[in-house]
């Protein structure tokens, strides 16, 4: 059997499977195991156990469960309501001020959690339902939520950089400071966004009246409750861009802190500590079982000289430049998005494209933020996509689903816009971590 | 028929949600771990063990948690078409990729099997053979695998924790192929958990 | 007729294999032609590194290059793999003790006792520590976390490092995120041609080996299956690879030493280090001790090494 054909029939079957509803790790590992027993040879059965030994030496993997309760503990808590009510006070009076106040909620929120997942969660039970009170356009409205926590995942920490990081064997610290200036930079441009629209549409986001009532004093203290995330960011990330403590030690630090934080302001109960708990269990299980599938389906898709052909498609038979393959593979991204789960898109495509990336001359550094953005375009992009999704789960009966793919095309250009500029100019992502390791 | 796949379903899936329950836990082990390996290079010399006694932790708790994490519904399925399908309909798709992943978990297994045995100085072809040689008499534990690492922890208790996971996930996937089958019949067995 | 196809993973990755590997299996497919391929996997590629001996055993992987230490090879030859300490001073005293000395037979017969066969031997860089910050006494060896071989971080707990053993692939990283203050790998030259010289600053010029000692090895069915002149030529490539490394790393650290500009070059005096190879005639016996073949291999490193220094220069100074 030919390696091209090899390549396209475990995509075919894996995507067959996944459109039927099988859960993603079985659909990858089946695929996987199938294609060992049958192409592989002698000892091809033990190719997925080995990708668990695999997995188990992946150290960075154990920040995953302590982001991933940190991002818990902030939403269950409810940690952030003081955060939101002081930019609800401080942004109310200006024209979409509200939503503006709501992109920087979710800057803020990013710096505390590795996922958007926590974002979304945030902004659809906190902000949302304040924000059509107040008389807010709806797509409008849930645009700027679900554009608002793809941040999670480009401001530090970052789980999709953490595991990007071990495909491309990159250092974890650059890449997180590789991604705070493109987030800041995307986040400007949200809220630039947000301004003009009103401008031009007063009534989609109209001002706050009542927030000229605040006393001086109170909006003050509002601002104190802006160092909550500074402390929580200044634990976990301080000692570990000093070397002090090591990666996997610095998200168990962070994850303490979160907690600690929520003992402090009184918002933890058993309840909602059993539930994060358990929530971190479910989640990690998930994202675990398919990095663990996944694994095992690159090992066999390697071994099979699969990675080979889709190399050589590229590089040779297109016979395309530089520039054109990096293009090509950020809209294939896209183009996957829409139909396989992003977790398996970034351990199945990204050990593809990584080394072929770095062996065209590009920064992977550089590259580590494009295409954390460009996941996040897919995060969003219809039909397949976890914000959508969540989005759909979490909003009130008004908004329907219609409102909610629309509702993301303006976010989505302006995401675009970002990745260019990001293109054009790679000191945007390079200059913060040159500076600050020195090279 | 039924009957016999409901007691199955009842059994297993009590079974697992315990042990899922206890697992969660787990989260604190790796946690305390990662807070001690800190601590113990901040004040005094860092320690050998931390870092790998972190990974079994978190190999334990993804492949032993996973049967409850199943029960629960949080693994993602890619739900474009299958989000709109009737109950019944479903059943009928799950009932046969479910059998793929029953596959899959079953090859896990068995590498993890093989792996073990060879941990305890086995290096044939049977693992099966070899451990049912173990309880009869007839084949002995040989040279043990240590890992090599300066720690240099023996191996076997950590496989035979994926495998004890491994089994513990092939029996809640079959308890979900009989879940699917009750369902094209017109019958739910099991409590939902998620 | 069929192609043969053979999957060989190396324990190097993608940026030193292109010189200790790459050339060697391109030129056996290119001579094997039609007849027989090898498709080349790096570090971890397919299966872990510490796997690595179980998948060869199996038939999972054809065939391997390792060092018996990293590739946790279940003989007792494993605590004699990568770098034994001070085993050999010079690059030329592994293939001088494999080939003349017994070694070979020995390797040959333990592993065929496991089903793999033992191909060849050769010789890599001496071993050294590469550090963030500057070694200058065996005081400031206590605390410093690296990335060594699990024989020679044994050897080296005792002087208070705290050896550490991760995915080959992933040192570089480790280094930057903390996980690790140094390593003690390799000589200069793979330090700055994997990119450890990138993140490390000093480079302490006392080794605790003269040259890493790592092999080539094979399935034993699937060698009994190659037709005899395909053995022949597989081993003639093998000798290739090791020839390459011969004069790649003597010349390469010499150079790097006087030229490189990445790393700083600090020394432990003699008398202080001495230290160091009195511990290691102890552990040499501890070593023995452990079983009758590992005493017989000690014991040849003994009579090698007591050879060579009544040779005399240029063998021994001193
Ligand atoms: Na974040
Ligand atoms: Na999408």
């Amino acid at each position: 059997m030919s390696q091209e054909f090899i390549a396209i029939f475990m995509f075919a079957s894996m995507m067959l499977m996944l459109f039927t509803g099988q859960r993603v790790f079985g659909a990858i590992g089946a695929v996987a195991t199938i294609a060992a027993l049958a192409l592989w040879g002698t000892g091809g059965q033990d190719i997925p156990f080995s990708a668990a030994m695999k997995l188990m030496k992946w150290y960075p993997l154990l920040t995953l469960p302590m982001f991933i309760f940190m991002g818990y503990v902030l939403s269950e808590s409810r940690l952030a309501d003081d955060l939101y009510r002081m930019f609800h006070v401080w942004m109310g009076p200006v024209n979409g001020g509200l939503a503006i106040g709501t992109i920087g909620l979710m800057v803020l929120v990013s710096a505390m959690n590795g996922l958007s997942v926590a974002g979304m969660a945030i902004g659809a039970t906190i902000a949302l339902p304040e924000l059509l009170r107040r008389g807010y356009d709806k797509t409008m409205v849930t645009g700027v939520i679900q554009a608002g926590s793809s941040l999670g995942i480009l401001v530090p920490p970052s789980v999709v950089l953490v595991l990007y990081a071990m495909i491309a064997r990159q250092p974890v610290g650059q890449l997180w400071l590789a991604g705070i200036l493109p987030g800041l930079l995307m986040a400007g441009l949200f809220i630039l966004y947000i301004w003009i629209r009103c401008r031009i549409q007063p009534e989609l986001g109209p001002t706050m009246e009542d927030a000229h009532k605040v006393p001086r004093a109170e909006k003050i203290r509002l601002l104190g409750a802006g160092a909550l995330p500074l402390i929580i960011f200044a634990a976990m990330m301080v000692p570990f861009v000093n070397g002090w403590t090591s990666l996997v030690e610095s998200s168990a630090i962070g994850a303490l802190a979160a907690l600690v934080v929520s003992l402090v302001k009184r918002r933890m109960t058993w309840k909602i500590f059993e539930d994060c708990t358990k929530q971190t269990l479910a989640i990690s299980c998930m994202f675990m079982w398919i990095i663990l599938a996944a694994l095992g389906f690159g090992a066999v898709f390697d071994g099979l000289g699969a990675v080979k052909a889709i190399d050589n498609l590229f590089t040779e038979q297109l016979g395309l430049s530089p520039w054109l393959i990096l293009i090509l593979m950020q809209l294939s991204f896209i183009v996957m998005g829409t139909f396989l789960d992003d977790t398996a898109m970034l351990v199945i495509v990204a050990p593809l494209y990584v080394p072929l990336v770095g062996a065209l001359g590009f920064d992977l550094i550089w590259y580590g933020v494009l295409y954390t953005i460009t996941t996040q375009i897919a995060y969003m992009t219809p039909p397949f996509g976890y914000n959508l999704f969540l989005m759909r789960a979490m909003a009130p009966p008004e908004i329907s689903l219609k409102d909610i793919y629309r509702s993301i095309i303006p976010f989505v250009g302006v995401m675009v816009l970002a990745l260019t500029i990001i293109m054009i100019f790679p000191e945007i992502a390079l200059w913060l971590p040159g500076y600050v390791y020195g090279n | 028929m039924i009957r016999a796949m409901a007691a199955y379903v009842h059994v297993v899936d009590a079974v697992n949600y315990r042990i899922g329950r206890v697992m969660m836990w787990g989260l604190f082990v790796m946690m305390g771990i990662l807070l001690w390996s800190s601590i113990s290079k901040t004040f005094f010399l860092p320690s050998l063990w931390t870092l790998e006694m972190a990974q079994f932790a978190m190999v334990t708790y993804y492949i032993v948690g996973g049967p409850y994490s199943i029960q629960m519904g949080s693994n993602v399925r890619m739900d474009l078409f299958y989000h709109n399908w009737s109950p019944h309909k479903k059943a009928w798709f799950d009932a046969f990729t479910v059998i793929l992943l029953i596959l899959y978990l079953g090859v896990l297994l068995y590498g993890g099997l093989g792996s073990t045995a060879y941990s305890l100085g086995y290096w044939g072809d049977e693992p099966v053979s070899y451990f049912t040689g173990l309880l009869t008499g007839s084949e002995e534990i040989g040279r043990l695998e240590r890992s090599s690492t300066a720690w240099r922890p023996y191996i076997w208790p950590i496989k035979a924790i994926m495998v004890f996971g491994f089994f513990l996930m092939l029996l809640q996937a079959i308890s979900e192929f009989f879940k699917d089958i009750a369902r094209i019949n017109g019958q739910e067995i099991g409590v939902s958990r998620a | 007729q069929n192609t043969i196809t053979w999957r060989l993973q190396t324990y190097a990755g993608p940026s030193l294999a292109a010189h200790v590997i790459d050339p060697a299996i391109a030129m056996f497919n290119q001579i094997a032609g039609d007849r027989m391929q090898i498709e080349l996997f790096y570090s971890d590629q397919i299966v872990p590194t510490g796997e690595l001996f179980r998948a060869m055993q199996k038939g999972t992987i054809d065939a391997v290059q390792s060092d018996d230490d990293s590739m946790a090879s279940p003989t007792e030859l494993t605590v004699f793999g990568g770098y034994f300490p001070f085993a050999s001073r010079y690059s030329l005293d592994v293939p001088v003790l494999f080939n003349q000395w017994g070694l070979n037979e020995i390797w040959d017969e333990e592993y065929a006792k496991v089903g793999v066969k033992h191909i060849s031997a050769g010789a890599w860089d001496p071993c050294h520590f590469a550090t963030k910050d500057p070694i200058n006494s065996l005081e400031d060896l206590k605390g410093k976390r690296v990335f060594t071989f699990p024989t020679a971080g044994r050897f080296l707990s005792q002087f208070g490092v705290v050896p550490v053993s991760l995915p080959w692939e992933d040192i570089e990283v480790a280094v930057q995120t903390g996980e690790l203050d140094g390593v003690a790998w390799s000589g200069i030259t793979e330090d700055y041609t994997v990119g450890w010289a990138d993140v490390t600053n000093y480079f302490l010029t006392n080794n605790i080996s003269g040259a890493w000692a790592g092999h080539f090895f094979a399935n034993m069915d699937r060698w009994n299956e190659l037709p005899e002149d395909l053995q022949t030529l597989f081993r003639a490539c093998c000798d290739q690879s090791h020839y390459y490394r011969q004069w790649w790393y003597w010349g390469g650290e010499a150079n790097l030493r006087v030229n490189g500009t990445k790393m700083q070059l600090t020394t432990i005096p003699d008398e202080e280090w001495a230290t160091v190879e009195q511990a290691a005639v102890k552990f040499w016996d501890e070593i023995a001790a452990e079983s009758e073949l590992k005493a017989k291999v000690v014991d040849i490193f003994k009579r090698y090494n007591a050879e060579m220094q009544k040779a005399g220069r240029p063998y021994r100074y001193g």
